[in-house]
């Protein structure tokens, strides 16, 4: 008996422990982890667009964010809407919109979001907008963002976070679409394939293979299992952001060609072929809804 | 066994070649398989596992006095894990550039037999000074051994070593499979074990 509760009380003391350490060092590092992370994507979209240390992005870059949430009614479980997030132009001023739609794009309301432009990027603070404006009882669950990156008054680019299934778990991805919906660029966030086999996804002359693909052949793309053409590759692996005019015209009898599957890695390439199909083309309907809807409400998008 | 009786620069290449993780303990196989196909995996594997090692050694010997014996495994485990948790938050807060290197190896470390051995048959028994020295060489002798593999696996697999191409061809696109890393591991015990022999003669075996 005294046995026993000597190992509780051992157990007990080593647990607090370990949790009382874990604990401590999880409040001190955990903000500038999450900065940490937040600094990795900011890099990441700007890397996609070309710009970096040598290439300075210009003063008047600007990010805009569209989020877009399912929503939920209780009452009416197998119907789900979807809820924009828009920022929209009143009086000459940034505000939120939130924008309730069906799946097939048709219009049901739009409401007032109370919801500051800078603090849109915690998840926090936008879902306790969303529950101050919607009605009780309606549930939403954040879907995607779409970050709309903007050169003055000219659309840039569209930055599209994603992720799908690959050969072991999740692949987390941004893809970079310029306004006509041709492939920009693409970045490999995480992933968890075998090093040296579906790992190869994150090297230059696989995900560059993608680059400058017309939306027409996107929906269509498929992997061959051939080898890489060699003069193919070299172009590939000297490819970093958008292309120069020399790169674009190697690389344009390849335009229309499908993606080369990886060695011994066909499922992943297959995976994120797939993946990135699946992103563009929901993207490029899901947009091209909202854009209807925001135009028949006399809405003027900041976008 | 009682306190060792060994000194520190003994301890410190034993765990490096007499009782070599990979090659003569024969422990910790799992991830000398699957994560061995690049010199680089070996290497931050290694520098990630003598890190927990050090800690959680120099711990348990600290306060193997209070450690109720039927309590013991428990225990190592509670300190194992928790000096994972730390260093992967600690690596993710300040060093990221690391992180995204060996964010993925600091977390396997958990169920590393390795570690809960050295805890069990040394730290538990031993001073804090001996334990650190005993755990520094097993770590070092595991990224040894893990590098050694991996040499040999990306040389013959993708025909590069720490990502950098060497050869223009893949010799044998199958080292860089798992099945590959048997082969690779009886091959390279076979070889430990031959030049060992061959200074030592068979009469020093342990």
């Amino acid at each position: 008996m005294k046995n026993i509760i000597r190992i509780t009380i051992g157990l007990i003391i080593t647990c607090v422990m370990a949790g009382l350490v874990m604990g401590g060092v999880f409040t001190l590092t955990h903000d500038k982890k999450q900065e940490n992370e937040h600094l990795r994507f900011q890099e990441t979209m700007l890397g996609l667009l070309g710009f970096g240390k040598e290439n300075p992005a210009p003063q008047d870059l600007k990010f805009l964010s569209i989020y877009r949430y399912t929503l939920e009614d209780p009452k009416a479980p197998e119907k789900k809407d979807l809820g924009y997030i828009v920022p929209v132009l009143n009086e000459g001023k940034e505000v939120f919109k939130l924008l309730i739609m069906s799946q097939e794009g048709e219009f049901k309301k739009a409401l007032d979001l109370n919801l500051a432009i800078d603090k849109a990027m915690e998840e926090q603070e936008r879902k306790s907008a969303l529950e101050r404006a919607l009605e009780k009882g309606i549930r939403p669950s954040f879907g995607d963002t779409i970050i709309l990156a903007k050169k003055g008054n000219e659309r840039l680019a569209f930055l599209l976070p994603g992720r799908f299934p690959g050969f072991k778990t999740v692949i987390k991805v941004m893809l970079a679409l310029s306004p006509d919906y041709t492939v920009k660029g693409l970045e490999i966030m995480e992933h968890e394939e075998d090093p040296g086999l579906g790992g190869e996804i994150t090297q230059d002359y696989f995900k560059n293979q993608f680059v400058g693909k017309p939306f027409s052949k996107l929906a269509e793309l498929k992997v061959v299992k051939e080898p890489l053409p060699e003069d193919y590759r070299k172009v590939l692996e000297a490819t970093r952001g958008p292309l120069s005019p020399e790169q674009e015209k190697a690389l344009a009898p390849y335009k229309d060609r499908d993606i080369y599957a990886l060695t011994g890695a066909t499922i992943s390439s297959k995976a994120v072929a797939e993946g990135v199909k699946n992103i563009t083309m929901k993207f490029a309907y899901r947009f091209q809804n909202l854009e209807k809807v925001l135009a028949s409400q006399g809405l003027i998008p900041a976008f | 066994m009682a306190a060792t009786t060994k000194t520190n620069s003994e301890l410190f290449f034993n765990g490096i070649l007499n009782e070599n993780p990979i090659f003569r303990l024969a422990l910790s196989m799992c991830p000398a398989v699957g994560l061995t196909t690049t010199m680089m995996n070996g290497l931050l594997l290694g520098i990630a596992v003598t890190f927990v090692q050090v800690f959680s050694s120099c711990t348990i010997a600290l306060i193997k006095d209070y450690i109720h014996p039927r309590i013991r495994i428990p225990t190592y485990t509670f300190t194992i894990a928790t000096w994972v948790t730390v260093i992967d938050m600690i690596l993710a807060a300040y060093v990221p550039a690391a992180y995204k290197e060996m964010g993925i190896f600091v977390k396997l470390i958990v169920a590393f037999a390795i570690i809960t051995m050295r805890l069990e048959i040394f730290a538990c028994k031993n001073n804090v000074v001996k334990s650190f020295w005993d755990a520094l060489g097993m770590g070092l002798g595991f990224m040894f051994g893990m590098m050694s593999i991996g040499f040999v696996r990306e040389l013959l697999g993708m025909g590069s070593l720490f990502g950098y191409k060497i050869l223009d061809f893949r010799p044998l696109l199958f080292f860089v499979l798992p099945a590959a890393g048997f082969f690779c591991i009886g091959l390279m015990m076979a070889i430990f074990n031959y030049v060992e022999f061959k200074f030592k003669g068979k009469g020093n075996k342990q």
